[in-house]
């Protein structure tokens, strides 16, 4: 050996240790002081001593630096792995792509020069030697690129276009009949608004891979929230385990638990304490049942050097692809047995699929989803409702498949032969009736005689003004007191008396139309027939799956505030005769924040419009995003969601998503914003993430007006905008003019 | 105009290189002062003066406290005497800030004497014709070029409205110094014309003050 | 009798007379004025008048939240609203009576201002006690094949009514100022018509109903006064006629009684109209439990139908036309003392038998505008105005005659009122055209023109009264 040989491995070591300090931080810890003064020693020293001691010493030390590596891998707190996540040394998808791969071209990008650099696309090949048979088992990798600290990537942050990129090669995938590999390497979208918005593109990602009729596998680096689900609805979901998988970053949960505004930071000691409460590690998500299963990373997480963890990954990824192929293949029996095979990797496994496979595996991803997250909401019902719940199921099912699919058949073809018959007697009629008027006009005595005549003078009948709706009295119309509408600067509007505003104004604003928001209850009494509507699922309850420090009060109060038990209601009810499921996000609860039982309460509101043939509403009366406190339980709701809602809008039915007040982030991004039929209530925002959080993630200032429905409306988020009092009006001309396939049969 | 001349008036308005903006309520109400005598106030901010300036006073109408802020920088030079939960009648001074001039407006003062100045011929509403509005709106007035006799406003009275001519040497709007509907009087300033020969003189004059006028 | 403070919630000659009229029943008030009008005669009246603190200055009269702040501040009892501004806004009225200081409203309850000031309830009222009003449809009208029926038998009632060129009218049900009125002279027209306009009215109120009716050409309008208290007496002071209007609809001269058949011959039984459309309008009026002075308007076609039009639910610019005919128990008759006293909750104390009516009354409306150049407003200051003073004439003002007064350009541009009194309509006429000749009206503008005035037009005019 050299003493060059040597100087290079103290490089090395003298890196690895810059790089431990680098994820422990600024925290004290004797482990690493002890390997700093060791190698401060064996620097010092090693030109003084023959070359073998100081090879025998360079030995001693590197096991060290081993021995403690691994004891430090066990002290790893949450926060270090995210700095372990964030460090430039973290392998990349290049890294993978090199490694895991045995061939690959990268689609539509060279480097910075790519529609977004952040997001990566490669068709890949897999080969597998089966006895002397060579197979090459191509693949669609996607995933976002973090590359080694190079700024144009973004740091893997995923502009709307790049997402919409994404998509467009899962499509391309599934028209070949290739699995696609996503690997999740984002600390969060990029939020802006743009043609997409970053939740617009986002929501459409997460409908189309629901029905993506290839095997998905995910692996998961760094899941931050909703950029992460834009790639990450996936059959299998492998995650490192050094990664994290979370809601919102640690430092983004202290800002809002720390009420921390504008340029001031929280403590290390917040932000630490909330990534451990988020729950985000692989571990934690194993065990809440969001990932299936963990990738072994080398101590203090995988590096590019680290060629056997490589060697581990692409087993993972043949392994979980084979499983996901071959449940769906083949009849079940068999499928079982083959199964087996999965023990054997030598065994070739095909990765096509076949019709019946392609339907099962649908099947498969909407149970495995739909199974999640049910330890997180309490199921207040008690037994015997939930029998009478669940024969109401049974009835209605077996209802439905008489009514609609097979009464509907023969009375389809009976009702269009009387239409037939109906309009020819209509036209003979027609002809008859003009003849004999042409006849009779001669006599003047005969129009005298005309009823009609006598509807120009006197009374008309007339139900027009007769009350549908129940009347409903507001709170805020209570009060004696104007309000000043914030446009009176702009505008001239003169302040509004409450008692008027709120009342028969129906808080718009009578001089420029601005709509200052109303009760959720405002719109229940307003747009739905008087008495029409019947609450189901009420004890479907919010709780506290992480135990998140302070938030079990803080949703006790919510819960006494509004005597809600969650953010989300659900309905069925009548718009003029026509019944309807509704789900309502109501902004007083936690700021419409959505969990696991709002999404389980959305999905059973979804089920049921299905199961009945009803159309789905869903009113946002304001949504602050994911509920951060209940970290991935919440996160996963949006793909949850976006399933129910596609698996309804295919078989047929009507989504129409209205929102009101402030509406962002991932529920925007999933099951709400893939609705075909989005409105928004005048002076209503909608948008990703809020003027703060664009300020810090993206360092923009964004107008005051940025997320202004015109502006969603402009972008092609939402279909239209609608003045709070036509909602009734328009509500039931959509649902006149957008019936679904297998809507409106009696 | 010549050069020294406006070195003239820039002289003197550095002399006396201060406004006194007078506050007035903007209707009747109950007053409590929050700023007092002496304070330094701001007008808004932010990019897109999305922030109220400093907070003056409260006026309270109807139950409703409405708050009055600053809309330009300055020093609160005069209070009038008003006790707290007075009732004062609208359009009453109330405070005085005394206001260090903005480049803007030194440009304003001094293009006064160097445009040519449209003015009110009556009392009323002034509004662009809609097509000189729009061109306004989407490129800025100094791209609308007007010729004596063109149609260029809307004289709104009485609940009746009249189309008004432009007269004056042809030349583009240099400066606008009305707001579109607000209620003028004979005689005030609607904006100020270049003509093109003087385009050059007044980029000058525009480039003086620019470089000579020091905000604080 | 309780001593009230009553605000007056309005400006100019009404102003003027609402003050006097307070002064007159011994209560107190207070005036609002607005900076554009520190020179009208109604804040010098109310400073005079009204002692200390009887003056307000206020950022609009439209603002009812001003009007409510000096109401509280300076402890005022009552609000009489005038005419225009808020005189028939039911949600001020509402408000002034419901908010937590609770003020009374001289006019009509709230209840009242809200039904009779929608259009389509009014006509339905009015058919439902067989009352006659314009053929046509009484209710929003949604259905395109209902609506083609409708227009079509309208176009032949017209027809056997003996009308040669039948015209009728599409209104957006939920328009109103004359916005979203198309009309259609032949059925072929009449579907793209109909369909452009619930387009525009579905934009433009997010309504899309229609109402279809009769154009009624050459009418003359006629009005019924109607005073109530709230105790459930209802009595009329007759009838007016103003169908001498500006070509913009505006009144510029208003005669009382309503027709004269004395001296002028008319196609039909006048007297029998003017008797029918009292008697209409009492009956709609007792239906609704009128309350305080309101005007019945009707249109009375050349062949002598009258319609039911509209029912103004205040007191009127012409409401002393009506007075000067007038005679309660053989006393004069103030109608804006009548609508206070009758407002602040005083019973009538008087039946329609102890109402008599002597001679004719004729209001003139003195502005300064050019009839000649389709009534276009003149804008500039007054330097000169001055009128002689009869016992026959009443002039209302609120134009300073002492000195220099540029009209404000922010309000209708009425200058003063003039009221002749006649022992019959001839003498009324020669008293109305003698006035004319006497007032003095100079002004100047910026310009240095001359002030433009409609007198000539109402000299003209006065020849034509009550003619039809």
């Amino acid at each position: 050996m050299l003493l060059l040989d040597i100087e290079k491995e103290l490089q090395f070591l003298e890196e690895k240790l810059t790089y431990i300090k680098d994820i422990f931080a600024h925290k004290q810890n004797e482990n690493i002081l002890l390997l700093e003064s060791k190698l401060k020693d064996f620097k010092n020293s090693y030109k003084n001593i023959n070359l073998a001691e100081a090879k025998r010493k360079l030995n001693s030390l590197k096991d060290l630096f081993t021995f403690l590596e691994n004891k430090l891998d066990r002290q790893l707190t949450p926060m270090d792995k995210v700095r372990i996540v964030r460090h430039p040394q973290r392998i990349c998808l290049k890294d993978i792509l090199e490694n895991v791969y045995d061939n690959y071209t990268e689609i539509g990008g060279q480097d910075e020069y790519s529609i977004d650099p952040s997001m990566l696309i490669a068709r890949a090949y897999i080969t597998r030697k089966v006895g002397k048979k060579i197979y090459n088992q191509p693949v669609m990798v996607i995933g976002q690129e973090k590359g080694h600290g190079e700024e144009f990537r973004n740091g893997g942050s995923v502009k709307p276009w790049g997402n919409a990129k994404a998509l467009q090669y899962m499509k391309v995938a599934e028209r070949e009949n290739i699995p696609i590999h996503t690997y999740v390497f984002t600390p969060g979208a990029y939020p802006i608004e743009d043609y997409p918005g970053a939740a617009q593109q986002i929501a459409r990602n997460l409908y189309e891979m629901a029905g993506l009729k290839v095997p998905i596998i995910a692996v998961f680096s760094e899941g931050g929230s909703g950029g992460a689900e834009a790639i990450a609805l996936a059959d299998m979901r492998l995650m490192l385990s050094h990664g994290y998988y979370s809601v919102i970053s640690p430092e983004g949960a202290a800002a809002i638990e720390g009420r921390i505004r504008g340029k001031e930071k929280a403590s290390p000691e917040l932000i630490e304490q909330c990534a451990s409460q988020l729950k985000m590690t692989a571990d934690d998500n194993l065990v809440m049942g969001y990932i299936d299963r963990i990738i072994k990373e080398p101590p203090l997480g995988a590096r590019p050097e680290h060629f056997d963890f490589f060697k581990q990954l692409r087993n993972e990824v043949i392994k979980a692809t084979d499983e996901v192929v071959l449940r769906v293949r083949g009849i079940s029996l068999f499928r079982y047995l083959v199964l087996r095979k999965l023990k054997n990797p030598e065994i070739y496994v095909r990765w096509a699929l076949g019709a019946k496979a392609k339907e099962r595996l649908l099947e498969n991803r909407y149970r495995k989803f739909r199974k999640m997250s049910q330890h997180a909401y309490i199921d207040g019902r008690n037994n015997l409702t939930k029998i009478k719940d669940k024969s109401e199921e049974l009835f209605w099912a077996g209802y439905s498949l008489l009514h609609y699919d097979i009464l509907r058949r023969h009375k389809q073809v009976v009702s269009q032969l009387t239409e037939d018959i109906k309009g020819e007697i209509h036209v003979l009629l027609n002809r008859a009736k003009t003849s004999y008027h042409k006849f009779m006009c001669r006599f003047s005595w005969f129009h005298k005689r005309k009823a009609n005549v006598c509807q120009l003078l006197s009374l008309s009948d007339w139900d027009g003004h007769k009350q549908e709706t129940t009347p409903y009295l507001s709170p805020q119309a209570k009060v004696d007191k104007t309000i000043t509408c914030p446009n009176a600067s702009k505008e001239g509007c003169l302040d509004l008396w409450a008692p008027d505003l709120f009342g028969e104004m129906a808080g718009v604003c009578s001089y420029c139309g601005h709509h200052f928001p109303m009760e959720h209850e405002w719109y229940l009494y307003n747009v739905f027939d008087a008495h029409s509507l019947r609450e189901f699922n009420q004890d479907i309850e919010a709780t506290n799956p992480l135990d998140f420090a302070n938030f079990s009060h803080k949703l006790e109060t919510a819960k006494k505030k509004t005597g809600q038990k969650s953010a989300c209601l659900t309905f069925e009810g009548k718009i003029k005769g026509i019944e309807v499921v509704v789900a309502v996000l109501t902004a007083k609860f936690r700021g419409g924040t959505v969990g696991a039982a709002e999404g389980e309460k959305f999905i059973r509101a979804v089920e049921k419009a299905r199961l009945k043939h009803r159309p789905f509403i869903a009113y946002v009366h304001g949504t602050a995003g994911i509920r951060i406190q209940e970290g991935t339980n919440g996160v996963i709701q949006m793909p949850r969601c976006t399933l129910a809602i596609r698996n309804y809008l295919e078989a047929g039915g009507l989504y129409i998503v209205v929102y009101d007040t402030n509406s962002y982030a991932g529920p925007v991004a999933s099951f709400l914003g893939c609705s075909p039929y989005q409105f928004a209530i005048r002076s209503s925002n909608i948008g990703f993430a809020g003027p703060g959080v664009i300020k810090e993630t993206t360092g923009l200032e964004i107008p005051p007006d940025y997320h202004k429905a015109y502006h969603a409306l402009s972008r092609g988020h939402i279909q239209g905008i609608w003045d709070r009092r036509q909602m009734r009006a328009n509500l039931y001309q959509a649902l006149l003019t957008m019936g679904g396939r297998y809507l409106y049969y009696h | 105009m010549k050069t020294s001349n406006i070195k003239e008036l820039l002289d003197k308005i550095k002399e006396n290189p201060y406004k006194t903006i007078v506050v007035k309520t903007p209707h009747c109400g109950t007053i409590e002062f929050v700023v007092g005598e002496g304070e330094e106030v701001k007008g808004p901010r932010g990019k897109y003066k999305e922030q109220p300036g400093t907070l003056l006073a409260y006026l309270t109408r109807e139950n409703n406290q409405k708050p009055l802020y600053a809309q330009e920088r300055g020093i609160i030079s005069k209070i009038y005497p008003f006790q707290k939960g007075d009732f004062v009648e609208a359009n009453t001074p109330i405070l005085e800030i005394k206001h260090y001039l903005t480049k803007e407006e030194v440009l304003e003062l001094i293009l006064k004497e160097t445009l040519y100045l449209f003015r009110a011929p009556e009392k009323g509403k002034y509004y662009f014709v809609p097509e000189i509005d729009k061109r306004i709106k989407a490129k800025g007035c100094q791209k609308v070029k007007l010729h004596p006799g063109e149609e260029v406003l809307i004289l709104s009275r009485m609940k009746r409205e009249t189309f008004l001519p432009y007269e004056g040497p042809e030349g583009i709007i240099y400066h606008l110094y009305f707001k579109p509907g607000q209620s003028l009087n004979a005689e005030d300033i609607l904006f100020g014309v270049c003509p093109p020969e003087d385009l050059e003189s007044i980029k000058e004059v525009v480039l003086k003050v620019k470089s000579e006028w020091e905000e604080k | 009798m309780k001593k009230h403070k009553i605000l007056v919630a309005n400006r100019g000659e009404i102003a003027l007379r609402i003050m006097q009229a307070c002064l007159n029943l011994g209560h107190d008030f207070v005036a609002v004025y607005t900076e554009e009008d520190k020179e009208s005669l109604h804040c010098r009246f109310a400073q005079e008048k009204g002692g200390e603190k009887s003056l307000f200055k206020i950022s609009s009269y439209q603002d009812a939240n001003e009007i409510l702040a000096v109401a509280d501040y300076s402890q005022a009892t009552a609000i009489h609203p005038g005419y225009g501004f808020f005189a028939e806004d039911y949600r001020f009225a509402r408000r002034v009576v419901t908010r937590s200081k609770p003020l009374i409203f001289i006019g009509p309850n709230w209840k009242i201002i809200k039904e009779l000031g929608d259009k389509i309830q009014t006509k339905r009222l009015a058919r439902k006690l067989d009352v006659p009003t314009v053929p046509g449809s009484d209710r929003p009208i949604y259905d395109e094949l209902e609506a083609e029926e409708l227009a079509r038998d309208l176009f032949i009632f017209q027809k056997e009514q003996g009308i040669e060129h039948p015209v009728i009218l599409i209104k957006a049900s939920a328009g109103g100022g004359g916005m979203g009125i198309e009309e259609v002279g032949d059925m072929d027209r009449f579907r793209s018509v109909l369909r452009r306009l619930r387009n525009y009215a579905q934009r433009q109120f997010g309504n899309d109903g229609v109402l279809i009716e009769q154009r009624v050409f050459d009418f003359n309008h006629l009005e019924v006064q109607i005073v109530a208290d709230r105790h459930g007496q209802v009595v009329h002071f007759g009838t007016r006629n103003c169908t001498i209007q500006s070509t913009g609809r505006q009144k510029r001269i208003e005669v009382a009684p309503g027709f004269y058949p004395k001296t002028i011959n008319y196609a039909f039984d006048a007297q029998k109209v003017l008797q029918d459309i009292v008697k209409y309008s009492l009956r709609i009026a007792r239906e609704v439990k009128y309350d305080n002075v309101g005007t019945w308007e009707w249109i009375v076609s050349p062949t002598g139908q009258p319609f039911l039009m509209e029912v103004n639910t205040r007191i009127q610019v012409e409401n002393g036309v009506s007075a000067i005919i007038s005679r309660v128990k053989g006393q004069e008759v103030n109608l804006i003392e009548e609508q206070i006293r009758l407002g602040l909750g005083e019973k009538l104390n008087y039946s329609q038998k102890d109402i008599s009516f002597q001679g004719v009354g004729i209001e003139y409306r003195i502005i300064a505008e050019s009839p000649e150049e389709n009534f276009t407003p003149w804008v500039g200051t007054i330097t000169r105005f001055s009128y002689p003073n009869y016992p026959w004439l009443q002039v209302f003002s609120h134009v300073p005659q002492d000195k220099p007064y540029e009209i404000p350009t922010d309000f209708d541009p009425n200058l003063a009122l003039a009221i002749v009194w006649g022992k019959d309509l001839e003498e009324a006429k020669r008293h109305g055209l003698k006035f004319l000749e006497e007032v003095v009206l100079e002004g100047e503008n910026k310009k240095g023109e001359k002030l433009k005035s409609n007198l000539n037009f109402l000299k003209a005019k006065t020849s034509e009264i009550l003619v039809f």
